[in-house]
């Protein structure tokens, strides 16, 4: 107690260190160690050696993944978007008008998470099946093509990265709305802003932190991931984080793997500063979730 | 420090003795046991040779031999084990082992196909760590890798007199094994075509699978041999003498079908469920699949196409670094027993490799012996092929030009 009271400059650091180590541990030297074998050469068997001259690793899985680079953001830009335009309704709805319901809806939101993200997309496999509960009825009835379907195809992929990453968005806005002192949008309404006037003005840009974070929770991990597109799409819709795992753990094309990696990593970075920058950081964190 | 030195003494002597009188418990058991393909309890035998230990008489054991584990991991495809008539949740097979030795078996049915199963545990492997598994049943060429990486343990062939006494011959002394004892044969099998009668008719001829009629209905396999192989022999070339040129012929014509909206999809072991769901009506599939799956759809048939299909080995692998060694070996040896191993070719409905169990099968049913999948004609025999042995080289070319049309 001494030693802290004599160096008190030290409290800060010491209170951050465990979250510092674990990002050294889990997060930068696994960093480092992906960042070196991406400049690898060499195969599983024979062993791989290191030369800075395999930058062309970066280049390669770029010039040959750009299809599956632009289809990730797309797919994941959309289910974004989806997301931000089901969650903003249903989060406004339970923080103004869900009463004493509000745990519960709220608790509704969150209930999925209760059953493995893998099962509930394998149901959605089963139950859009093309012979599946909805579709097969509908087809026996003759009101379909036989050949009609919904699993494996984009539609598929994105609607199941939107419905997995749902909740990512509608929480964070749920916290910024549910922020919101009311009697400002009774003052805007006072000084005879419209109701819309009054959501445009003050409601929406006082939630805008939410939607900053929710955005980032659902469009990063949708940029990776591999679990929608694996079970709900075809060979035509395969997205990044396919072809990562795919170079990972079929091909053991470690260096080109660990090269995408790295690309995928450094065009989120940059999508995201684009997106703050837009949204304007500073008032976004001062105000954050 | 010093003191200690008296009492280490008479420890290493007692385990003499006790090594002793297991020897000689051995011997006895030895001379006991019968040859050919009658059932033996594993012994603390001689040291690892090829002939059958219950004939050559058992030498000084070094060590005593351990006991059972409690537990045994054990990873395996579906379809591959034979249910508990009374309890589907349950194996005939695992419970009587448990019933012999005490060792409750932790059987999943965890591997979908060879590649990804792979992926989930090579970085244990890579970093010499336990897997988790004791016995995992893969196919030849992943098996080939897999002893070349040096990532499978050598078994000790001394515990496994019935995998020495009842192994086909045909299955001994393969290339990527020279010793033979790092991987034993599970079950082999065909691929070829799997269909919903009801909807195709009897299919025989590997064209079907790239007939546009089947669009949007139709299985490929995430396993690039089967898949690959299957479009050579409808191409007219030969997988067993595969190069580089037939590899990109294939490619070609899967990505030509896929671009005129075939719109297959690429499955593992799911390839089934969707065939029993009626998502598709036509996949290739693996021989003994087709039977399993009937009680859950009666229109299942499948067919060797009349241009050929393949033949594969599934082997039990010990991954490197595995808990329980011992009693892996002993499950194995246990269903190379002939009358256990009968009954699990009596329900999966591949082909056996324990010599033996055909005997047994026919005895107890004579319809048996004209089952195409366990016993297959040999005008079928002759239309099958083993895809070629690939070098690191070629493999990693054919890998990578597979992964074109898996769209990755």
């Amino acid at each position: 107690m001494r030693f802290l009271r004599q160096h008190r400059g030290l409290v800060p650091y010491l209170l951050l260190a465990p979250g510092i180590l674990w990002l050294l541990l889990f997060y930068v030297a696994p960093g480092i160690v992906m960042l070196g074998s991406s400049f690898w050469e060499g195969s599983l068997e024979r062993g791989y050696a290191f030369s800075l001259e395999n930058y062309t690793n970066y280049t390669n899985a770029l010039s040959r993944f750009q299809p599956h680079f632009v289809r990730s953001i797309e797919y994941a830009g959309i289910a974004t978007l989806l997301t931000l335009l089901i969650a903003y309704p249903l989060a406004y709805g339970i923080a103004f008008r869900g009463g004493r319901f509000k745990n519960l809806l709220l608790f509704m939101v969150i209930a999925p998470f209760f059953t493995s993200f893998l099962l509930r997309t394998i149901s959605w496999q089963i139950i859009l099946g093309d012979q599946g509960i909805v579709l097969g009825p509908i087809k026996e009835a003759g009101l379909l093509d036989n050949n009609f379907a919904i699993i494996s195809t984009p539609f598929a992929v994105i609607a199941g990265i939107t419905y997995n990453f749902l909740p990512f968005m509608t929480l964070p806005i749920y916290v910024s709305l549910e922020k919101i002192d009311i009697r400002l949008i009774e003052a805007a309404q006072d000084l005879y802003a419209s109701r819309s006037n009054a959501f445009r003005r003050i409601t929406l840009p006082l939630s805008l932190p939410g939607v900053f974070a929710g955005s980032l929770l659902t469009f990063i991990p949708a940029m990776g991931d591999f679990v929608n597109a694996e079970l709900l799409g075809n060979p035509q819709t395969t997205m990044i984080g396919n072809v990562i795992q795919n170079q990972f753990l079929t091909q053991n094309n470690y260096p080109t793997a660990s090269a995408i990696s790295f690309l995928l990593m450094a065009g989120i970075l940059i999508a995201v500063a684009v997106y703050a920058r837009l949204l304007g950081t500073e008032e976004l964190t001062s105000g954050g979730v | 420090m010093s003191d200690q030195e008296p009492l280490q003494q008479p420890i290493p002597r007692r385990q003499f003795l006790a090594g002793a009188s297991l020897a000689g418990f051995a011997a006895f058991l030895a001379a006991c046991g019968t040859q050919g393909t009658q059932s033996q309890p594993p012994t603390a035998g001689p040291p690892a040779t090829s002939g059958p230990p219950a004939t050559t008489g058992p030498t000084a054991a070094p060590t005593p031999p351990p006991s059972p584990s409690a537990e045994l991991n054990f990873a395996n495809w579906t379809f591959y084990l034979d249910p508990d008539p009374e309890d589907e949740t349950k194996f005939t097979t695992l419970e009587d082992f448990r019933a012999e030795f005490g060792t409750q078996v932790n059987y999943q049915e965890v591997i979908d196909d060879n590649d990804s199963f792979m992926g989930t545990i090579q970085p244990q492997l890579q970093a010499g760590q336990d897997t988790g598994w004791d016995i995992i049943v893969v196919t030849d060429w992943m098996a080939a890798r897999i002893i070349r990486l040096g990532w499978a343990e050598q078994m000790d062939l001394g515990n496994m007199p019935n995998v020495t006494a009842n192994l086909q011959d045909a299955y001994k002394g393969v290339s990527w094994d020279s010793t033979d004892d790092h991987h034993v044969p599970w079950q082999s099998g065909m691929t070829g075509l799997g269909f919903d009668r009801e909807s195709t008719g009897d299919l025989t001829s590997v064209r079907e699978l790239f007939d546009l009629k089947y669009r949007g209905q139709i299985d490929y396999l995430t396993e690039m041999r089967d898949t690959i192989g299957l479009t050579m022999l409808h191409l007219g070339a030969d997988p067993a003498a595969a190069t580089r040129a037939d590899c990109d012929a294939a490619i070609a014509e899967i990505t030509r079908v896929q671009n005129e909206g075939m719109n297959a999809n690429f499955r593992g072991n799911a390839y089934a469920r969707d065939l029993t769901r009626g998502d598709v009506v036509l996949s290739m599939a693996w021989s003994g699949d087709m039977v399993a799956a009937l009680p859950d759809n009666p229109n299942l048939g499948f067919a060797v196409p009349s241009e050929g299909g393949m033949l594969w080995t599934d082997n039990c692998i010990i991954p490197k670094g595995a808990q329980n060694k011992y009693t892996a070996e002993l499950m194995i040896d246990y269903v190379y027993r002939p009358e256990v191993a009968a009954r699990i070719a009596a329900y999966v409905n591949y082909i056996t490799p324990v010599k033996g169990a055909a005997e047994i099968l026919i005895a107890s049913d004579p319809e048996m012996a004209n089952n195409p999948l366990i016993f297959p004609p040999e005008d079928v025999l002759a239309r099958l092929h083993i895809f070629v042995g690939l070098s690191e080289d070629d493999e990693a070319y054919f890998d990578e030009q597979f992964a074109t049309v898996l769209g990755l």
